[in-house]
């Protein structure tokens, strides 16, 4: 079934009209990772509603191919005016600026573009190698198991992101709450819609996810003037650049693999990967490192860490509709618009459309290192963009996008209100990735929740009952774990430095 | 320090925000009793309804929480190691650095020019505020060049810009009536699409330079 399934993806995911959904989603995604402040999630966003003619299977491609460009496009503004385009590029300023400054931007330029490509390559291979093993356990996981997960991802995400557990937690409710609004699921009742008939349907999470991501970053790009106020100089050689990854295996195939590994943790993504893969590499390179002064290693790391990290986060979003970052929830968000259903279906009857997903991200990256490599003379031009350009065109997109959806004004108002809200929650350190799982899981969560009740007979002990539902109970340990796990270990070595 | 000092430094947006997240929770736990709504319809919002109450009034009430629980609330945690800590946190303030200026160097506005200080994002709100009104009332068709228009000139963008991406707005809205059969030539209380055609043919003619 698996390699049919396999044959299937690969004829659907190589025909004329899906390649051209790639190269449109990974131009698209390097000039939009390529605008700090924009980013894939943003980009994403705006795209989503814009999707809705398309077929699923080129729908999700495009907006995968967006995230995975955007990966690379990111590390473009970060290396020539030290202002990341992704916040997964952070980690990539921290030498690839001092390279440019050095006079090696296009070295610089060439190694992100090699190693993000080359690994994100290799990672694709390898997530078609695991995908047997994937369906095994999604199979495993019946409707206790799902609203634990959704559980779970909001708290991983709670502690992953710094800052209190509580603000995360209240987020993550939050999200659930809103996404209760609209007609009941299981029994035809509206909830919460005080007599407004556009509300009958909710809040599309779609605009929810807009207004959190394109409007919110809108209002904070708003304070910012030019995207960058310095000249910008390409000098260096890119062939040196590509040869320097090879001078360096170890680096390249040690970051991909963390890149991979940290993204199949649900609530984790690049942000998280990429800095893991940096600080790794600084830790094993002390003897002749020069980190934070343009070591190229510096900006093999991170670039070898984030395309992988995409391929691993699919596993989790796709697996159990568990995404990783903001980029993420938005692929989740696509996923259900059109139909599909993560879990055992996506790993079922419709293997076919998550190897044809895979098989893109594959061809994906061999088009990222042809397009990155052709681009890098023009790169700079990206950078010199006027905010006040950007905003109100991103301002029409999303709105027209937002009242596409369900041609209802209420999903417009909702993404200024949630953008404003998305605003003073970032400032305010609450995790708005979260907020958006909840809102995007809260119709699956309040499922599964409800028919896990109906199965037990309305006993909550279904969650936790190790002898019947042992999974169910692990899933509950994990989840205590990891929300009290950081303040017993801070007790405990309070008291050891105590005494 | 007197009284209306005191209040206002209490009073921040994050208290705000956690005051609005308490009332709309009661709301959401109120409301099903009232209306009597089902089991399958009414658990779900009320357990998630309370973890915001109850997590938003430990939030505003932190500082007044003894020790133990005043760890849980107000400390950060983070599963990340120390070293990254340290990586993220120079990244991170490296882009406070660049907030802090941006917001330190005001922006070259039309109002700056005349003597009116306006925010930056409390004008790019205001602003988009109002178009969502008038596309509502107008119809986006309409109103989108407008708005774009009058955005640009605001932030002193060279007007031959300002025009063409006034023009490309339009056009993306006018592909989304065309391809999507989005109704955004019709406003809710003006109805202007008896207009369009008209505007299309001039608009040619325009372009043709009136020949």
């Amino acid at each position: 079934m698996a390699v049919d399934a396999f044959l299937e993806g690969l004829v659907v995911a190589t025909s004329p009209e899906m390649l051209l959904w790639l190269t449109v989603g990974l131009l698209l995604g390097i000039i939009l990772g390529a605008l700090p402040g924009i980013g894939s999630p943003v980009g994403m966003a705006i795209v989503l509603p814009l999707t809705l003619p398309l077929e699923a299977t080129a729908a999700i491609i495009l907006l995968v191919a967006i995230y995975s460009g955007a990966m690379f496009g990111g590390s473009i503004s970060a290396i020539l005016i030290n202002a990341p385009g992704t916040e997964s590029a952070a980690a990539t300023t921290l030498d690839g600026y001092p390279m440019s400054k050095n006079g090696l931007a296009k070295n610089a330029l060439a190694i992100a573009t090699t190693a993000s490509a080359l690994n994100g390559f290799l990672a694709a291979i390898l997530l078609v190698v695991l995908s047997p093993v994937l369906i095994e356990v999604v199979l495993a996981f019946g409707s206790p198991e799902y609203f634990l997960l959704a559980i779970l991802g909001i708290s991983l995400i709670t502690i992953v992101t710094q800052g209190s557990i509580v603000k995360g937690l209240v987020a993550g409710a939050l999200g659930f709450m809103i996404s209760t609004i609209g007609t009941a699921i299981l029994s035809p009742r509206p909830r919460f819609t005080f007599g407004q008939f556009g509300l009958y349907e909710g809040i599309d999470f779609v605009a929810a996810l807009i207004g959190m991501f394109a409007f919110a970053e809108m209002m904070k790009l708003a304070a910012r003037d030019q995207i960058s106020d310095d000249d910008v100089e390409l000098a260096g050689s890119v062939r040196k650049g590509i040869m320097t990854i090879f001078k360096y295996p170890v680096t390249t195939i040690k970051s991909g693999l963390i890149g991979m590994g940290i993204g199949m943790i649900p609530g984790s993504g690049a942000t998280t990967s990429t800095f893991v893969a940096y600080a790794e590499e600084a830790r094993s390179s002390t003897k002749d490192g020069k980190f934070g002064e343009g070591d190229p290693r510096g900006v093999i790391a991170p670039e070898a860490a984030n395309n992988p990290t995409v391929s691993g986060s699919l596993v989790p979003t796709l697996s159990f509709g568990i995404p990783g970052s903001g980029s993420t929830a938005v692929l989740l968000g696509g996923i259900l618009m059109h139909g599909l259903q993560p879990g055992p279906v996506l790993f079922g009857d419709q293997l076919n459309i998550t190897y044809a997903l895979f098989i893109s991200l594959f061809l994906g990256n061999v088009l990222i290192l042809a397009v990155g490599l052709t681009l890098i003379p023009f790169a700079s031009r990206i950078t010199e963009l006027d905010t006040n350009v950007i905003i109100p065109m991103v301002v029409v997109l999303s709105f027209a996008g937002a009242y596409t959806l369900n041609q209802n004004w209420w999903d417009v108002g909702a993404v200024i209100a949630l953008g404003i809200l998305g605003f003073y929650m970032v400032r305010n350190n609450y995790s708005i990735i979260a907020f958006v799982l909840g809102i995007v899981l809260g119709p699956i969560a309040e499922e599964n929740f409800f028919r896990s009740l109906q199965i037990s007979g309305g006993e909550y002990t279904i969650f936790v009952n190790p002898i019947d539902q042992p999974l169910s109970f692990l899933l509950s340990l994990a989840i205590l774990a990891i929300l009290l796990g950081p303040f017993v270990k801070g007790r405990a070595e309070r008291m050891v430095s105590s005494s | 320090m007197s009284n209306t000092e005191s209040t206002e430094r209490n009073v921040t947006p994050e208290r705000i925000m956690l005051v609005t997240f308490l009332v709309l929770s009661a709301v959401f736990i109120i409301e099903p009793v009232i209306a009597d709504y089902p089991d399958d319809a009414r658990v779900f919002p009320q357990l998630t309804a309370s973890a915001v109450f109850i997590g938003s009034l430990l939030l505003l009430l932190q500082n007044y929480l003894p020790g133990p629980l005043y760890t849980f609330v107000a400390e950060s945690v983070s599963i990340t190691s120390s070293d990254e800590s340290e990586v993220v946190e120079q990244a991170g303030d490296e882009e406070d650095l660049l907030d802090e200026r941006d917001q330190k160097n005001g922006k070259d506005t039309l109002g700056s020019k005349y003597g009116y200080e306006v925010n930056e994002t409390v004008f790019m709100v205001s602003t988009a505020v109002l178009y969502f009104v008038a596309g509502w009332a107008a119809g986006f068709l309409f109103v989108t060049p407008l708005y774009i228009l009058g955005y640009t000139l605001w932030f002193r963008v060279n007007p031959v810009v300002g025009l063409g991406l006034a023009a490309a707005g339009t056009i993306v809205i006018y592909l989304f009536i065309t391809y999507l059969v989005m109704p955004f030539d019709e406003g809710q209380i003006f109805d202007f699409s008896p207009l369009v055609p008209t505007l299309i043919d001039s608009t040619s003619l325009l372009l043709r330079g009136g020949a």
